[in-house]
């Protein structure tokens, strides 16, 4: 099968973006496009590869994300044209390139310095992710730079795919604002007292502790008559927990009437229960679970040494580029 | 491949949309038709994106099938309320709105006639639903050999958890994220309703593997069934996690620490937190702050529709293709009569289609509360 973008050839600049949340997001794009089938060249720097020591280190020293970023890229020849390159605004607009796509912070000549955690909390997600009692989190792993890279790559395609001789410019800023566009919608499409009333009326999603681990407790108002019924507690009939705002507002005490009987159940038993009810509830897994991941496995998605294939299957399976190749 | 000449977004017979901007017109993928069973946020918003990217996105909805968005509390039942609905408006501004009964075998029949023109069919139904609707994917890829049909799902088309039901939280559970999110002496964490986040940066990645099968086709003529799994895009993002617990390198949450950073961290300031870094800070913002911040307005977040209405932005932008809203949002229905004569049905098909009710602007049900 011809890959989509097979005979394109792209620039990944990532090695030459000085702040890593560019350098991330860079990558990411330049991943996909190698995984589209485009060859994808990877100049480095005289000082080396800034990617290629960040952690997860695997037991060799090496790094696991350079495992995961950078496969699929080549030192290659930089000379001549490229159909695209991507890059931050130094690097990529000295590029021969037909389509240059630059990532910025805020936007074109809007680049301060910046972090993935700033970007996380400038944007709002920070906010979103708030445990009573505790500071902020940030989402696990490169979020805010991977979302960008997937933005970068989708503008890439579209272009490569017109021919295009143009400038896309992806702001990190803007994407993670884009993922949290319903904490700005609300504020200016109902007004920021509708939106504080909102967030008390949601009822509250959260994780709650199993005998095994954790899973995500997650529902809508649809779902709380057989939650409640699953759980059986007659407190749960109470009228301070009849609707989605009155649980928002006794959050506290509804987990602790809920708490024992998650905690007296493993995972597998509470979401099998939940599950055959149609609530949407699910275990916590972590990276080493999912190797073993039951739906993982049978749809093929952890690849050798753990590495996750293209997410995506065409017409019921991997599509025949992924396993021959056609990126450098 | 050259820019193809965009057509007329009204079509034969069609009157000009209300509020259309008609300069904006063209964009890396002017020409191509995108039939849009999306619903809420994953389906809905990756056919929004391909509409920023130049396309013609025409959503398919059913006067007993509404997308679920269009259900709003604070509606007036009285009122035309599945017009109303502040974030199904905000997330579907610019695309074409046609109501088909697609239970009704003449209404299955119309959507197969705007199918033959068509380029791109997203759905992202519950499994099953579709091929319910006699839309398997199989016989669409049958009998429209050049559609790419984009299948938006949470656990993927196959599998022992296919129908596993899940919201985009449960996937930050099921996909890895919520084990690495959180305190790294607490319980891991979720990003709950407001975020969904599996269900927002899909759209991301599914519009790229949309337009990457487009590339394709221009080179094979072939369409092709895209099956995307949003767990797996959960887990995708977090590749270096599993190729380290792959080797036995334990992956532990780490709260907001990061090893490649010593100095971040998240600090009370008084009045909120404050994220620090090497080199930088920055307030950790609520809605209400991001709204009424300087970047957020000058940024592409959300941008304005001709009629100044907020709408749903767009994360790119191009030099030859600003982002911007060409029209707000369609009625429901609203384009009902143009998407048909389109496809080729006569005024009198349409007629006798309005009139036994198969094609409708208006809901068969009150809005749920």
């Amino acid at each position: 099968m011809t890959a989509p973008f097979a005979g394109k050839r792209v620039l990944d600049l990532s090695g030459f973006a000085p702040q890593r949340p560019h350098a991330l997001a860079i990558a990411m794009a330049g991943k996909l496009a190698a995984q589209f089938g485009a060859t994808v060249i990877r100049p480095l720097p005289p000082g080396g590869d800034s990617l290629a020591a960040l952690p997860p280190l695997l037991p060799d020293g090496s790094s696991a994300l350079a495992r995961f970023l950078l496969a699929g890229r080549t030192g290659g020849d930089t000379g001549g044209a490229f159909d695209a390159a991507i890059g931050d605004a130094a690097a990529v607009m000295a590029a021969d390139a037909a389509l240059r796509v630059r990532i910025s912070v805020f936007g074109p000549g809007e680049d301060p310095p910046m972090s993935e955690l700033g970007l996380l909390a400038l944007s709002g997600i920070l906010a979103a992710v708030h445990p009573e009692g505790e500071a902020p989190h940030r989402l696990g792993g490169h979020q805010a730079a991977y979302a960008a890279g997937l933005a970068g790559f989708t503008a890439m395609a579209a272009g490569l795919r017109a021919g295009m001789r143009d400038i896309a410019d992806i702001s990190l800023f803007d994407t993670a604002c884009w993922l949290n566009w319903k904490a700005a919608a609300t504020v200016v499409l109902l007004g920021a007292a509708a939106a504080a009333k909102d967030k008390e009326g949601r009822g509250g999603w959260h994780t709650m502790r199993a005998k095994d681990g954790h899973v995500a407790l997650v529902y809508m108002a649809k779902d709380w008559p057989p939650l409640r019924d699953l759980i059986g507690d007659p407190s749960l009939a109470e009228p301070r927990f009849a609707t989605q705002r009155a649980r928002g507002e006794n959050m506290a005490a509804l987990n602790a009437v809920m708490a024992p009987w998650f905690a007296a159940r493993t995972r597998a038993e509470i979401t099998a229960a939940a599950q055959a009810k149609r609530i949407p509830i699910g275990p916590v897994l972590s990276p080493r679970e999912l190797l073993a991941d039951r739906q993982h496995a049978a749809r093929g998605f952890i690849g050798p040494e753990g590495t996750p294939r293209l997410p995506i299957r065409i017409d019921g399976a991997a599509p025949q580029w992924m396993e021959t190749g056609h990126a450098a | 491949m050259p820019h193809e000449v965009p057509r007329s977004p009204e079509g034969p017979g069609g009157a000009e949309p209300r509020h259309a901007d008609a300069s904006r017109r063209g964009g890396p993928l002017a020409g191509i038709r995108v039939v849009d069973l999306g619903w809420l946020t994953a389906g809905a918003a990756s056919s929004a994106l391909l509409l920023d990217l130049g396309a013609d996105v025409v959503k398919v909805e059913g006067p007993g099938a509404l997308d679920p968005f269009r259900d709003w509390s604070g509606a007036d039942a009285a009122s035309d309320w599945w017009n109303r609905s502040p974030f199904y408006n905000f997330t579907n501004r610019g695309k074409r709105s046609l109501c088909l009964d697609l239970k009704d075998p003449r209404g299955l029949a119309a959507l197969m006639r705007v199918l033959e023109g068509a380029d791109v069919l997203v759905e992202n139904y519950r499994r099953g639903v579709l091929a319910s609707f006699g839309l398997a994917p199989e016989m669409l890829r049958k009998r429209f050999p050049r559609l790419i049909i984009a299948s938006i799902s949470s656990q993927g088309e196959d599998g022992p958890e296919r129908d596993m039901v899940s919201f985009g939280s449960t996937l930050e559970a099921t996909g890895g994220l919520a084990a690495l999110t959180g305190p790294a002496e607490g319980d891991p964490q979720i990003t709950g309703r407001n975020i969904n986040y599996p269900d927002q940066v899909v759209c991301l990645f599914a519009t790229g593997a949309i337009v990457a099968a487009l590339a394709q086709r221009d080179a094979t003529g072939q369409g092709g069934h895209i099956d995307l799994s949003q767990r797996e895009l959960t887990s995708f993002l977090l590749g270096e996690e599993l190729i380290a617990a792959a080797a036995g390198v334990p992956t532990p949450r780490q709260g907001n620490a990061d090893p490649a950073a010593p100095g971040e961290a998240v600090l009370p300031d008084g009045e909120g937190w404050r994220a620090v870094w090497d080199g930088g800070e920055a307030p950790v913002r609520d809605g209400a702050a991001l709204a009424a911040s300087p970047e957020f307005a000058a940024g592409t977040a959300i941008l304005r529709a001709p009629d100044g209405q907020p709408a749903k932005g767009t994360p790119f932008r191009f030099g030859t293709w600003p982002a911007g809203i060409a029209r707000g949002p369609s009625g429901l229905g609203e384009d009902n009569r143009a998407v048909l004569a389109e496809a080729g049905l006569t005024p009198e098909e349409i007629a006798v289609l309005e009139a036994a009710g198969v094609v409708a602007t208006k809901p068969r049900r009150a809005p749920a509360q």
